[in-house]
């Protein structure tokens, strides 16, 4: 419930405050067509809109499928709880993603991307400690370049939607990295920049 | 031999728990090429102007709302405090705009994670966008725009974005020069603003052969993202480009912004306020975030840093500049090296106030500063109010980062460079970033982000300690 908070006012606070995305004209596509002079039309796409719908669709899927295996698997109640949250965070953004694609007419995968799958295989082999240290590792590389690609669309893509969908998620994005980073630290010792937060959080939560 | 059995079996499993590492990042494709590199433009440029002028009411707009829900920006001088050059009033009172239902007194009283969480932190206090985000680049103030115009004929006007701060809330124009080398001259400028044009009239005689070549090569224009000669300017015709000067007007700062070239994607780079470049004779690190360290390198990487984002490549293309270490570099630096602080009388030699010269409040503020308010920390009186280091004020502890204004992305700062508080008074806006119109401003923020709990009177002292510096 708590997340589902948080979420929300994550996209109403980012939502509110990325109404006009204007982008540079000088990487716009020549045949941009515009709603009236200098404001693209809706679902008007360049190839950063298209390659940024498809690598964050494969890093939305291969959150829930991951998410889904560890929630089985973790040994760690921090992890399961990150898991799950991993599958209903990216569930509805993955939703919300495929909705503007299709609008854009932006082909998407349904299936695991190389990298992904090559990773699900290894988290398989693993268990207990090992496992959950090593999914909150590849958590914690995932949420690091999604937060990139993000922050890449806002100022490289040309359609509005996705723009201000990037702009509701990233905040998100850079909560769960940095709950992936603390609960690293819980399991490895690793150190962690600021004092944590993610365990009063789930006390908070119960 | 059961023990070695085990512990050979373990290395063999790590070895092979490397090679998965291994190969899953061998297997993994880098993010899109364009997050660290800057793309070649693909709209004709007539094109791309078309678009940028219709699109510039609205990125005004966009970047005045934002201005007008964060700060009061109205004209409001602190009374009996002028700048340096003595054409300027100083501006008083706070103009972070407070969140509604909450006082200064009630947040300072709170904890960071509590503000966060009930997103009380004032709006100004968040890391401050440049008007155009996606493009970013040099703007600069409509002063100097003219005056640059008016003597060179060189067109410093972008047809994107305009300057975005009122007039009031930025330095004196055209700013003093004080000389190391000739403190009993004291302002040598005249009252112009130094130019590629001007420049010799007006230092001849006050300077050595050396100095006057670094000036020269500081006045020069050269290619720089923006103004150059390629599809790719913002600059309606084609432009021999921008000097050094032109931000750093006559060796102070006119509030010229910029982005730092330190940072991708595009929409996580901060704004950066020009720096004054005062009393450069005595900082060790130069750049908020570089932390270089001789003003000869900074002289020298400033054509790949403030001239193109710190894109070597781009610069190749639109024209880089590299001066000559020993022949160039060196006199650009010299000439650097001379200029002074702006007076002020009531300091003694140690850099602390003298009792017979300061108010009664003034003293006040002094023991504040190097006391509770804790500014002394940093900003140590005997090294010209800086301590030649970088430091992380974590603000994050008090906002959600990653939320989105004006399509630039607000993250944590990380270390930034102490800056000079020596003649502080003449070089608003504050904050590496601007984001901080006033001294009360100043105070208020750190008084927040120190949690030194400050009174009113003390916060006001304060500001009057601040001005005689």
């Amino acid at each position: 419930m708590f997340r589902r908070v948080l979420f929300t006012v994550a996209v109403v606070l980012a939502g509110s405050s990325a109404l006009g995305q204007i982008g540079n004209p000088a990487g716009m596509g020549v045949d941009t067509r515009m709603a009236r002079p200098g404001v693209p039309a809706p679902h008007q796409t360049n190839n950063q809109d298209r390659l940024f719908a498809q690598l964050a669709t494969a890093g939305g899927l291969a959150e829930v499928e991951l998410g889904n295996l560890a929630g089985g698997k973790a040994k760690a109640d921090a992890v399961k709880q990150f898991a799950d949250m991993m599958v209903s965070d990216h569930s509805d953004a993955n939703r919300k993603l495929k909705e503007l694609a299709d609008a854009a007419k932006i082909p998407l995968s349904d299936q695991l991307d190389p990298e992904h799958a090559l990773l699900r295989e290894r988290l398989r082999t693993l268990e207990a400690d090992a496992f959950d240290a090593a999914y909150i590792k590849a958590q914690i590389v995932d949420h690091q370049k999604t937060a990139q690609l993000l922050a890449w669309e806002i100022s490289m893509g040309e359609d509005g939607d996705l723009q201000r969908l990037a702009s509701s998620l990233l905040p998100v994005v850079l909560d769960h990295l940095r709950r992936a980073q603390e609960i690293h630290g819980l399991l490895t010792g690793a150190s962690v920049r600021l004092p944590p937060e993610t365990l009063a959080e789930m006390e908070h939560r119960q | 031999m059961f023990r070695y059995k085990r512990s050979f079996i373990l290395a063999a499993c790590s070895i092979g728990a490397g090679f998965c590492v291994f190969a899953v990042g061998a297997f993994s494709d880098p993010l899109p090429p364009d997050t660290t590199y800057r793309p070649l433009p693909t709209m004709p440029f007539s094109d791309a102007r078309r678009i940028d002028e219709a699109q510039k009411p609205d990125v005004m707009k966009r970047q005045l709302d934002l201005l007008q829900r964060r700060y009061d920006l109205s004209d409001k001088p602190m009374p009996g405090a002028m700048m340096s050059g003595g054409m300027k009033p100083v501006q008083a009172d706070i103009r972070v705009r407070l969140p509604a239902g909450v006082t200064w007194g009630e947040l300072t009283a709170m904890k960071p994670a509590e503000i966060k969480q009930k997103n009380l932190l004032p709006e100004g206090f968040l890391p401050l966008p440049h008007v155009k985000q996606a493009t970013g680049g040099q703007v600069f103030p409509n002063r100097q725009i003219d005056e640059i115009h008016a003597q060179e004929m060189r067109d410093l006007r972008r047809f994107d974005v305009d300057f975005d701060l009122p007039d009031n809330l930025t330095p004196e124009f055209p700013p003093p020069i004080f000389l190391t080398t000739h403190p009993e001259l004291g302002d040598v400028s005249r009252g112009q603003l130094l130019t590629i044009k001007n420049f010799y009239e007006i230092m001849n005689g006050i300077v050595t052969p050396v100095q006057m070549e670094g000036l020269r090569l500081l006045l020069t224009p050269f290619p720089q993202e923006e103004f150059n000669q390629t599809e790719d300017r913002k600059v309606a015709d084609q432009s021999t480009g921008v000097a050094c000067l032109d931000c750093h007007s006559n060796f102070h700062t006119n509030a010229a912004f910029h982005l730092t070239p330190d940072i991708r994607p595009q929409a996580d780079r901060f704004r950066l306020d020009s720096t004054s470049l005062r009393g450069l004779f005595n900082q060790q690190i130069h750049g908020s975030k570089r932390s270089l360290r001789s003003v000869e390198d900074f002289s020298e990487f400033e054509q790949r840093t403030a001239y193109f984002n710190g894109d070597h490549v781009s610069a190749t293309r639109k024209g880089a500049n590299l001066p000559d270490r020993t022949n160039q570099v060196a006199m650009m630096a010299q000439m650097q090296n001379i200029i002074d602080f702006p007076p002020a009388p009531k300091l003694d030699v140690f850099g602390r106030l003298d009792p017979e010269l300061a108010t009664p409040q003034e003293l006040s503020g002094e023991r504040i500063f190097m006391g509770k308010g804790r500014c002394a920390d940093c900003h140590v009186p005997q090294t010209q109010f800086m301590d030649n280091d970088m430091h992380d004020l974590k603000l994050e502890r008090f906002y959600k980062i990653g939320q989105v204004f004006n399509d630039f992305v607000a993250l944590p700062d990380g270390p930034i460079k102490t800056f000079t508080l020596r003649g502080i008074k003449d070089s608003p806006p504050y904050l590496h970033d601007g984001r901080l119109m006033t001294l009360a401003d100043t105070v208020e923020f750190f008084n927040l982000v120190l949690g030194v709990k400050l009174n009113e009177q003390e916060k006001k002292d304060l500001v009057a300690y601040l001005v005689t510096l």
